[in-house]
């Protein structure tokens, strides 16, 4: 029986600073280990510690995994200090992913805050990857400065993929630098170009930002259904057995980590 | 498989323990004070064994899925020396807890290999409850202080003055193994012994409802639904956590409680993953890196220990994942009773702490 808490090794083959807290590690594991956009993996400084991570390449790519990271605790601190060749345990796919059957043929509006982007990216090269199946790709997003957004140098090549992909990025504090809006994140979901009755909604970021977008998305007429919410929670095990990531009758990592407004609205401990 | 009786002296069930004990890793129960507590069969404490009474300080869990073990690299059976494990005096509350670990190790998508192992070896000799304590309610939760199912032998306490013996019940292949191996330990078991051990259960049973009655304590029918109902009760939850120290005790000594931790550490260089016992009234529980704590206070930590046991076991698995073994009342230092804590929750009304 396969031990389900033992990871495989895998080489970093490339680190990208994104921002000055934010990294992107791109990893090549020593055995295959495939995923579906919105599934996530644990990573692992061996002997040290793992934390869950959801992969921000292309789910068509399966040699190669990237991984974008944020330095926000005691195992992405030792991650950020890692360099290309050394070797990190990677264990999963877990969770549920992206159900890209239901977006298909429908009119997308994908909001993404902070490092909330990372799981966003995967699921953007998925729907590039078939980018004629959907009627038309929103992206919003934020950041808190201009220097805190990240895959700068590929989202103009986003713009460029086809017509119907519509791209803007708000700061909470802009610089001298900065011509785009100011504001949250909620502040460029007005007059979204899309009919908001037959669309659907992507949200991942921040617990804060995930509640108020939802908030905003709702009173802007998306169905609870409509929109889908990466739930972050603390997960341990990935699989549904260590108790830490229950949200009601559900556990986030076997669960979800993606729900529908629908299924979590009347849960309690939902946006903490 | 149908069961089969015989009966066994306790000085011959001792002497057998001895034999098996050449092949398994046999744990039996100890009188120490006022408790009985699990530990190793001993030539030299043979006579502080003591197998009938209630249920031990260690739940089951213990043995099937260990407080601390390491899952990668996995230990070699060092200390057990590649030995199965046969657990004496095994409770009835503590063997339908076994619902809700074999459901959380044993089913879904992904298997603990660890647990099942342990699950499949382990040779379950169970025992009926001979003198219920006043903190044992298995009977509210529509359990029963004897042995129905998950045991591979059973001992139902026959004379309990000079000469302890008991009726032996076996109900497994597993069982039956055991009973093949020393057939001269035992004489058969008549109706006369069954007809004792009824009366036996009778009085047990009828010792406990007393408890129950004499406290009011809540039975299990009363409490479907009450976390919904009571979920957002404040004053009812901090009221209830106020003497709570966040110890944890509550979750290591419940047989049903089965979250854990993963960690990592180097020893000499190598990598290991240790899995941990984890409590839920440890603040960081469901603290995310970033920060972020939907349980920050200590009472909402509390109502969560609650919501898990009466409101999720209840929604994924029909049933409720306490067993009413009293073990948690015992272990609290702040005196959080369970049963006052139910009473709350159904009635509405609780006593205010003392010191507020």
């Amino acid at each position: 029986m396969k031990n389900p808490y033992a990871y495989i090794e895998a080489d970093i083959v490339d680190v990208i600073d994104e921002t000055s807290t934010i990294k992107t590690f791109t990893l090549r594991p020593r055995e295959a280990i495939g995923f579906r956009t919105g599934q996530f993996m644990d990573i692992t400084a061996p002997g040290i510690g793992e934390a869950p991570f959801t992969p921000s390449s292309n789910h068509d790519t399966t040699e190669i995994l990237d991984f974008t990271i944020m330095n926000v605790g005691r195992v992405t601190t030792l991650l950020h200090a890692m360099k290309k060749g050394d070797l990190v345990g990677v264990r999963g796919p877990y969770g549920k992913g992206y159900p890209l059957k239901e977006f298909k043929g429908k009119e997308l509006c994908i909001v993404g805050g902070g490092v909330g982007l990372a799981p966003l990216r995967s699921l953007i090269y998925a729907l590039f990857n078939e980018v004629n199946d959907y009627k038309k790709i929103v992206l919003k997003f934020g950041a808190k400065t201009p220097n805190e957004i990240v895959y700068k140098r590929e989202i103009d090549s986003w713009r460029a993929r086809a017509k119907h992909v519509d791209i803007e990025i708000t700061v909470d504090k802009g610089d001298n630098t900065w011509k785009g809006n100011v504001g949250l994140v909620t502040t460029i979901l007005r007059d979204l170009p899309v009919h908001i009755k037959s669309a659907k909604a992507i949200v991942c970021g921040p617990p804060i930002m995930m509640k108020f977008v939802t908030f905003k998305l709702l009173e802007l007429g998306f169905r609870p259904e409509d929109i889908y919410l990466s739930m972050e929670k603390n997960m341990s095990c990935g699989i549904g057995k260590c108790g830490h990531c229950r949200i009601g009758p559900y556990y986030s990592c076997k669960d979800g980590p993606v729900f529908t407004y629908q299924q979590i609205k009347d849960l309690n401990e939902v946006w903490d | 498989m149908e069961s089969s009786y015989y009966c066994i002296s306790k000085q011959s069930f001792i002497d057998l323990l001895d034999r098996l004990a050449k092949h398994y890793s046999v744990y039996v129960p100890y009188r120490k004070n006022e408790t009985l507590s699990f530990g190793k069969l001993d030539p030299e404490q043979e006579t502080s064994i003591e197998i009938g009474q209630i249920r031990q300080s260690q739940p089951l869990k213990s043995f099937l899925n260990q407080a601390l073990e390491k899952v990668m690299v996995r230990d070699p059976r060092s200390e057990k020396q590649g030995k199965k494990t046969v657990v004496v005096g095994v409770k009835a509350c503590d063997l339908v807890s076994l619902r809700i670990q074999d459901y959380v190790f044993k089913e879904g998508d992904y298997k603990d290999p660890f647990y099942i192992e342990e699950r499949e070896s382990t040779v379950i000799i169970a025992s009926d409850c001979a003198d219920p304590k006043e903190t044992c309610f298995c009977v509210a939760m529509n359990g029963k202080p004897y042995p129905e199912k998950e045991f591979d032998i059973n001992l139902s306490l026959l004379k309990s003055v000079s000469k302890e013996s008991y009726l032996v019940e076996v109900a497994t292949e597993k069982g039956t193994r055991i009973l093949n191996e020393f057939r001269s330990f035992f004489t058969p078991g008549d109706s006369s012994h069954i007809k004792f051990r009824d009366e036996l259960r009778r009085k047990v049973t009828a010792q406990i409802e007393q408890f129950l009655q004499k406290r009011s304590t809540q039975r299990a029918s009363a409490l479907g639904g009450i976390m919904k109902k009571q979920f957002g009760n404040i004053e009812l939850w901090s009221d209830n956590a106020s003497t709570c120290v966040e110890c944890g005790a509550c979750n290591l000594v419940c047989p049903t409680c089965h979250c854990f931790l993963l960690s990592d550490q180097k020893v000499g260089g190598v990598p290991e993953r240790l899995k941990a016992w984890d409590s839920c009234l440890y603040k960081t529980f469901a603290r995310v890196a970033g920060g972020a704590n939907p349980r920050k206070h200590l009472w909402e930590r509390l109502r969560n220990r609650f919501d898990k046991k009466f409101g999720f076991f209840a929604e994924v698995l029909n049933t409720f994942a306490c067993t009413g073994c009293g073990r948690c009342i015992e272990a609290c230092p702040g005196d959080i009773d369970i049963r006052e804590v139910l009473k709350g929750l159904v009635t509405g009304t609780w006593a205010k702490p003392p010191h507020l």
